[in-house]
């Protein structure tokens, strides 16, 4: 994507932002609301989950970005720099389990799955890219 | 897989911008064509095959070596 944006990937931006402005009030708010309100039941499940909300929006736009791209070279580099998420995520998460349950290494949050997976497949990117130059 | 994009391209004195815009593809897609690494979709190389008037198999070769 190091030339200007092609319409699905106008469109890609145009849907994410928004979204990822909703996740970080979101997560801001409910922080707030767990430190100084204390909630407890059904309500404190139900404020845990609104954050859950925009990252499943953020999947769905990457997914939807996915199917609109209309450059097959471009949208052949994204999967595959997906794979390289997926893996090292399963890999990186499944491992670390081991880890916690047989030598009671720190617990690694089940949260943080989304994060490397979007974080290595960013990097992975400019990679696989230069293996077809 | 090898083929014979580049040359084509050089006969009709287009940039791989000018060949880019023609196919509908971004350049960074002509140029991983070029390089013989990336092999494009059986749509995509109709549309080529049709954009330089020669059947696919004189643009790509698919042997090995």
């Amino acid at each position: 994507m190091a030339t200007a944006p092609n319409p699905a990937q106008k469109r890609y931006l145009v849907r994410f932002m928004p979204i990822m402005a909703v996740y970080v009030v979101a997560i801001i708010l409910v922080s707030l609301a767990f430190d100084y309100l204390r909630p407890a039941g059904p309500l404190a499940w139900a404020l845990a989950l609104l954050p859950g909300v925009p990252i499943i929006g953020m999947i769905a736009v990457m997914g939807l970005y996915l199917k609109e791209e209309g450059d097959e070279f471009v949208r052949s580099v994204l999967v595959e720099a997906m794979l390289w998420g997926v893996g090292v995520t399963l890999a990186a998460m499944t491992v670390w389990g081991l880890l916690e349950f047989y030598v009671a290494a720190p617990r690694l949050p089940a949260f943080f799955a989304f994060p490397i997976f979007c974080g290595v497949m960013g990097l992975a990117q400019p990679f696989v890219k230069r293996r077809y130059r | 897989m090898k083929n014979r994009l580049k040359v084509l391209r050089a006969e009709r004195d287009w940039s791989q911008a000018d060949l880019a815009d023609r196919l509908e593809v971004s350049r960074q897609t002509i140029n991983a064509l070029e390089t013989g690494k990336y092999d494009p979709s059986l749509p995509l190389a109709f549309r080529i095959a049709r954009l330089f008037g020669q059947p696919i198999e004189a643009i790509f070769d698919d042997s090995a070596a």
